[in-house]
């Protein structure tokens, strides 16, 4: 092999994720003409919000070697139980209210960060594998959520809430504020503090870590709180976005949360992948989702491309693998 | 030995207890699921049906989840513990008629509701015509708009017996309006999410063409309505329509935004239950006060074998009394 064709392969496989985002906006932007106007982009951002929160929270989980199965579950447990506090309803069931919508988001997080601590616990301490724990707490989640709601959906919410979901600053919708201050954090948190090193260190090798004096079990229980605490927020996101909170709202969400990490090329088995990787891969999800709409493409077809994508990726990352 | 006393004593209470239980007619509802908050209307209004109150039989509700299978399951249940009469709302027509074949064969009589099972072993079925209600809503839209215009239409789950029915029903008042074009036609699977992710994209493409927006159920239209408020439009100018009669829906049919056809689960919810009750005790006279509310669908005897409970148009006239069943 010839020093360039080794150096594009080593570009496709570095930047490949950029490529194919890049060039699945420049077909749009040829097929559509509707596809880079300002709006549509804005829309793409906002309705990739909530997966790209979700999928950053489970890149922290997914870098310690662990998954979190649960956070479509705990999106709908936390959206219910914040929107109990923030509803002018009169069957709301929490009485007096409705609550400063600030009161509201902390119940929230507070739930998202609850069931993480669950899951993280049982994982950390008793060393129960990560998907056995998280699909008990997806299960759970689901059946509290039911139980707190009646089943029933919670509507009517205060204008104050909803602004998380609806409201704008300059222009640009607060739910992709809010996917980029996730962002930020997440990107600042894993690439420049030693919390963040020890996070690929007990991924990349767990008995090294231990072996060196990290706080593995710390740093493996405070993943999940941090994916509980996002899921919490994608929740409440939800919610306000659809004006109502519904007990069955989320299912399947952790799919594309792990689909969008995966694509971005995290590796399942830990230590290795970057939370810049998830984010262009929720937004590849959503821009091909948007394309395929603005297409008149079925929605079945949308599944079945998704898959192959998700594959594909996966394959590219097992052959970056057996160079190294 | 007070160990033994007391496990004689429970023995004996739970003895005891099936033999006063046998007393009454044992009624099995199996329901497809209990998450939404159309079945759970439904459930609710069984469980205060007059019959049931005055604790005249003993009814059990089922949660099927979604799953078919857990429904056979609940079925082979039913029949083991010897059920008088089972009331079936399947998740799918299909595998719902094997359960029914299969209770049939133990002799126990078995009535549908709300979603139909593919066989000719239901002793009677108690439901709404959704052809009808599909052709209501999109007549409603189509008179709202002039006849003329374009509109879209967001589908229920592609394959299932509601969402084929309400499309013939759309698609026949549709016939009667050449003019009017359909733009785009896609599934958001009763989702409230996925309808206004949809409805944001089909207004990236189309914008102020679209005059209407057929939702085959309420949970989509006010997806609809989310995506046209936050694309800085208004709900008003457009003509919206979905069915069911939902909370969210009623309050939004009260605000002006859309318009809804109310299917009356819990009149289907009553009715069978009094049909389940009239199999147990063939002397038993139907106690719900749906029969005289809904004096289009005559009781007849009990005998009839499809029982159609009317749709009824949510307008700003009625809006609040229904509002006022929710609370």
């Amino acid at each position: 092999m010839t020093t360039t064709t080794q150096n594009i392969g080593q570009i496709l496989q570095r930047y490949g994720i950029f490529i194919a985002l890049a060039v699945m906006c420049l077909t749009l932007a040829v097929i559509s003409e509707n596809f880079l106007s300002t709006r549509n982009i804005l829309n793409v951002l906002r309705q990739t919000s909530i997966n790209g929160i979700l999928a950053i929270g489970m890149t922290f989980v997914i870098l310690t070697r662990g998954i979190d199965l649960s956070v479509g579950s705990v999106v709908a447990f936390a959206g219910l139980v914040a929107t109990s506090l923030a509803t002018t309803a009169t069957t709301g069931m929490v009485g007096n209210g409705p609550y400063p919508a600030l009161l509201a988001i902390a119940a929230g997080l507070s739930v998202g960060m609850a069931c993480g601590a669950v899951s993280g616990v049982i994982v950390s301490r008793f060393h129960v594998p990560a998907f056995v724990a998280t699909l008990g707490m997806l299960s759970a989640a689901r059946g509290l959520a039911l139980i707190y709601s009646g089943g029933r959906p919670i509507p009517s919410l205060t204008e104050e809430f909803r602004w998380i979901g609806t409201g704008s600053v300059w222009g640009i919708p607060v739910p992709i504020f809010l996917l980029i201050g996730t962002f930020a954090v997440a990107h600042f948190v894993l690439t420049q503090t030693r919390f963040g090193r020890h996070i690929y260190a007990v991924g990349g090798n767990p008995h090294a870590a231990k072996v060196s004096g990290l706080p593995v079990r710390g740093i493996r229980f405070s993943v999940y709180v941090i994916a509980g605490a996002l899921a919490g927020l994608a929740g409440m996101i939800l919610a306000a976005r659809t004006g109502s909170a519904l007990p069955q709202a989320g299912i399947a969400y952790e799919l594309d949360a792990i689909a969008a990490v995966v694509i971005g090329g995290t590796s399942l088995a830990g230590g290795v992948g970057r939370v810049t990787g998830t984010l262009i891969g929720a937004l590849l999800i959503g821009v091909m989702n948007n394309g395929l709409d603005l297409m008149g493409v079925e929605s079945y077809y949308q599944q079945v491309i998704k898959g192959v994508l998700i594959v594909a990726a996966v394959m590219l990352d097992q052959s970056k693998n057996k160079q190294d | 030995m007070t160990k033994r006393t007391l496990m004689l004593a429970t023995a004996m209470s739970l003895v005891a207890g099936a033999g006063m239980a046998q007393d009454k007619p044992k009624i099995g509802a199996a329901l497809y699921g209990l998450n939404a908050e159309f079945m759970q209307l439904w459930a609710a209004a069984a469980e205060a049906h007059p019959a049931v109150q005055q604790g005249l039989v003993e009814l059990t509700i089922f949660d099927g989840r979604y799953d078919a299978l857990v429904q056979q399951e609940q079925f082979e249940t039913m029949i083991t513990e010897g059920y008088d009469a089972i009331i079936f709302a399947p998740i799918d027509a299909e595998a719902g008629a094997a359960a029914v074949e299969a209770a049939v064969a133990a002799g126990i009589p078995v009535f549908g509701t709300n979603t139909m099972a593919n066989t000719d072993k239901l002793s009677s079925y108690v439901g709404s015509d959704d052809v009808q209600s599909g052709y209501m809503e999109a007549k409603y839209l189509l008179d709202k708009i002039g006849c003329t215009g374009n509109v879209v239409i967001i589908e229920g789950p592609l394959g299932q017996s509601a969402q084929i029915q309400r499309l013939e029903g759309n698609q026949k008042a549709l016939a009667e309006c050449p003019d009017v074009k359909v733009l785009e036609q896609q599934t958001a699977n009763w989702s409230r999410a996925e309808a206004q992710t949809l409805m944001e994209n089909w207004l990236t493409v189309h914008g102020d063409a679209i005059n209407g927006v057929i939702g085959q159920n309420d949970e989509m239209a006010l997806g609809a309505i989310e995506a046209i408020k936050a694309a800085g439009m208004d709900p008003k100018s457009f003509a919206i329509v979905g069915i069911d009669g939902v909370t969210d829906a009623l309050l939004a049919v009260k605000a002006g935004d859309m318009a809804s056809i109310l299917q009356d689960g819990g009149a289907q919810a009553q009715g069978s239950v009094d049909l389940a009750i009239k199999a147990a005790m063939p002397e038993y006279e139907p106690m719900s006060p749906i029969w005289a509310q809904y004096t289009e669908m005559p009781w007849n005897g009990g005998t009839d074998k499809m029982y159609m409970v009317p749709w009824t148009p949510v307008t700003l006239e009625n809006v609040d009394a229904l509002l006022a069943t929710r609370q």
